[in-house]
């Protein structure tokens, strides 16, 4: 057992260092330019992703562009991320090539798995050195994960549900005519901090005292919420059931670009901010992960990220991107100090430690 | 001189051959053996089911590290004091076993007199209608039908349409207890049917008319004659209904709207969303637990109706 760990442990150093040695002589993808060195390339390179725009994006933005340029073909796993998880784990603990190369992961999840270790270390990506801070998870030594955009959980709301105009705050959500009209995610994630400055506690009391934030979400349960996950929005705004929900801007974009009445605001109290990013699994064939390296030093590229976060409606992590037309001055596409003002950042650490218990209490209170 | 052919055929031979065959491979005195031997497959079977029981109950006995996200090395009943002692997975699990409950009840009061109809009725015609809105919904899966509810009782959907047409205003239909329960019924109905029929079957119409001809009116030949000589169906139905009610995961799922989980969800959400397979396995160890003594309890009061291995009729 031993041994084999040892072997192990071996193939992965050799593996890495003759990884370093490749993406450090490519710096950029694109330019046509084949290396001695390139180890031989995979018929296809598997990103898991979402599906629906999501992935659409990553295609146009990404996928597209990498194949172009290196001729290896990108097939997207539209496995649910939560789903993806276990089978990475169980084939790293197992010894077995992973099912995917490249995981597209909520920043919080790829932690979870950082911190169990199954993740490749991607600090020598070339481009990283020209990404914004926002690339670097926040509370993990070197880059297990490279974040590639943010999002904001807003408020998303159909107008004709409001004729005295906007909604200003979470707690607009406790008005009586929105009962059973409202939407939140089935874990609570996107609302727990807002709902802390909503119940009139402190960001700074977060992880200790969240009774606040568990105050709040027991008036939103009188409310009678419906409680989902992304699609479930989409589908609950176009068929009338909901009036208002605390989404992913990305959602409520996509909703009205399909033509359901939504518009959206960041509330007073402010709204949650996170980030997504790719990470690398251990286990990979040494040119496979050379190749998967490759495409996410790629997604770092300005005109990879430039479509892939048009179509997603998001900011990205090099600066100098232009925000989309609808989206210029938007709350939820944040570009300067003053916008992340209003937004909440909790460490995805924090997070990762206290998950399990706030979607413990989230569902004791939703559930009872 | 030349053997007739058509004394002793090629496949005769053949047959002889492969007797010959299975001779060599199975001698005549292992055929003590043959029972156990066609019960091998079903052993493995189950053997490996019982190991993968093993594992879980392993993983139950070990905790979540959240600064790792490992699984402890040393065993621990936190997991189980957890489960019974948090208000979220009592709520969870009583939603669970009252829901399969109502399920059975009401899935074996509908499904009687569709079964009876459909044995009984002397018009093949109807027979064959009931026969195919039995198998009609076996072709269309679980979630899809359950997305079709959603499609007929959504705010805009077909009922609220035609209520909207005699003045009464949308009303919310999905995303509750009810709902839930309406979905599992119509999902359990063609299960109950047809574990009813084949004992509806086998009472002879004929005391049904003796018991008609000695005076008994409907009411009576059903409740002394029909219903008890069904019971080993109902016992069977029954059986079946709240087992799968009770591990259903995907109508509570679709049509709870978030907020009316059964335990299947619940263990789920450990599993995949907080990536907890300590608490995981403790739940579903639970709930085979639980299932498994909910069924030990019918088969005491009421025996295995159709499910027994006897042959025996009680």
């Amino acid at each position: 057992m031993s041994h084999d760990k040892f072997l192990t442990t071996e193939i992965r150093r050799r593996t890495l260092l003759a990884s370093m040695a490749a993406v450090g002589a490519s710096a950029t993808l694109g330019t046509g330019k084949a290396f001695a060195q390139e180890p031989e390339k995979p018929a296809e390179i598997i990103v898991r992703a979402w599906g629906g725009s999501w992935v659409d994006s990553l295609k146009a933005g990404v996928s597209d562009s990498f194949t172009k340029a290196t001729g290896i073909a990108v097939r997207h796993d539209l496995t649910e991320d939560n789903e993806i998880q276990p089978k990475v784990w169980a084939a790293v603990a197992q010894g077995r090539v992973p099912p995917i190369h490249i995981n597209w992961d909520t920043t919080t999840n790829a932690t979870k798995s950082a911190l169990r270790g199954v993740t490749e270390d991607l600090s020598d990506l070339p481009n990283l050195k020209n990404t914004t801070e926002l690339a670097k998870p926040v509370g993990l030594d070197g880059y297990p994960i490279v974040n590639t955009y943010g999002y904001v959980y807003v408020l998303a709301y159909r107008p004709s549900a409001f004729p005295n105009g906007a909604p200003k705050s979470w707690k607009d959500l406790l008005d009586p005519k929105l009962k059973g009209r409202i939407a939140l995610y089935n874990d609570g994630i996107g609302f727990h901090f807002p709902a802390q400055v909503a119940g009139g506690g402190k960001l700074e009391d977060i992880p200790a005292n969240m009774q606040p934030a568990w105050d709040f979400i027991a008036k939103i349960k009188e409310q009678q919420p419906l409680l989902g996950e992304d699609p479930d929005f989409t589908t609950w705004f176009q068929k009338g059931e909901i009036d208002a929900a605390c989404t992913i801007s990305t959602n409520a974009r996509e909703a009205k670009k399909n033509g359901i009445e939504l518009a959206w605001v960041v509330p007073e109290e402010g709204a949650k901010f996170d980030t997504d990013g790719l990470w690398i699994p251990k286990g990979l064939p040494e040119n496979e992960l050379y190749w998967a390296k490759q495409y996410i030093n790629h997604a770092l590229t300005k005109e990879a990220q430039q479509v892939w976060l048009d179509g997603l409606g998001l900011p990205g992590v090099v600066p100098g991107l232009t925000p989309p037309a609808d989206l210029v001055g938007d709350p939820s596409y944040p570009t300067t100090e003053e916008d992340f003002k209003h937004l909440i950042r909790i460490s995805s650490k924090v997070q990762v430690e206290n998950e399990s218990q706030w979607f413990a209490k989230f569902k004791e209170i939703m559930q009872g | 001189m030349r053997k007739s052919r058509a004394a002793y055929p090629l496949t005769w031979r053949v047959m002889d051959m492969l007797e010959a065959i299975a001779a060599r491979l199975w001698p005549a005195r292992f055929a003590r053996a043959l029972p156990y031997l066609m019960l091998a497959p079903a052993v493995l079977l189950v053997g490996i089911l019982v190991l993968g029981l093993v594992q879980i109950g392993d993983s139950s006995l070990r905790v979540l590290d959240t600064s790792t996200f490992l699984m402890s090395e040393d065993y621990t009943l936190a997991n189980y004091q957890r489960a019974l002692t948090e208000s979220f997975f009592a709520t969870v699990a009583g939603r669970s076993l009252l829901g399969s409950v109502i399920v059975t009840v009401i899935t074996l009061i509908l499904a009687f007199p569709y079964a009876y109809l459909m044995v009984r009725t002397p018009s093949s015609a109807l027979r064959n209608v009931l026969l195919v809105a039995l198998f009609l919904p076996f072709f269309i899966g679980q979630v899809v039908r359950a997305y079709g509810w959603l499609i007929i009782l959504g705010n805009q959907g077909m009922v609220n349409e035609a209520l909207g047409l005699v003045g009464v205003p949308p009303m919310r239909l999905l995303y509750n207890y009810p709902a839930v329960l309406f979905g599992l019924i119509q999902y359990m109905l063609p299960f109950a049917v047809l574990m009813l029929a084949p004992a509806l079957t086998a009472i002879p119409a004929e005391l049904e008319a003796a018991a008609s001809s000695l005076g008994a009116n409907w009411l009576g030949t059903f409740r002394h004659v029909v219903l008890p000589l069904a019971r080993p169906g109902l016992v069977g139905a029954g059986l079946v209904v709240v087992t799968l009610s009770l591990t259903d995961f995907a109508i509570p799922a679709i049509l709870g709207g978030g907020s009316q989980d059964f335990i299947a969800n619940a263990i789920y959400d450990q599993f995949f969303r907080t990536s907890d397979q300590g608490m995981g396995a403790t739940l579903s160890l639970l709930l085979v637990a639980v299932g498994s003594l909910l069924v030990g309890l019918v088969f005491m009061l009421f025996g295995a109706g159709t499910l027994a291995m006897t042959g025996e009729r009680k």
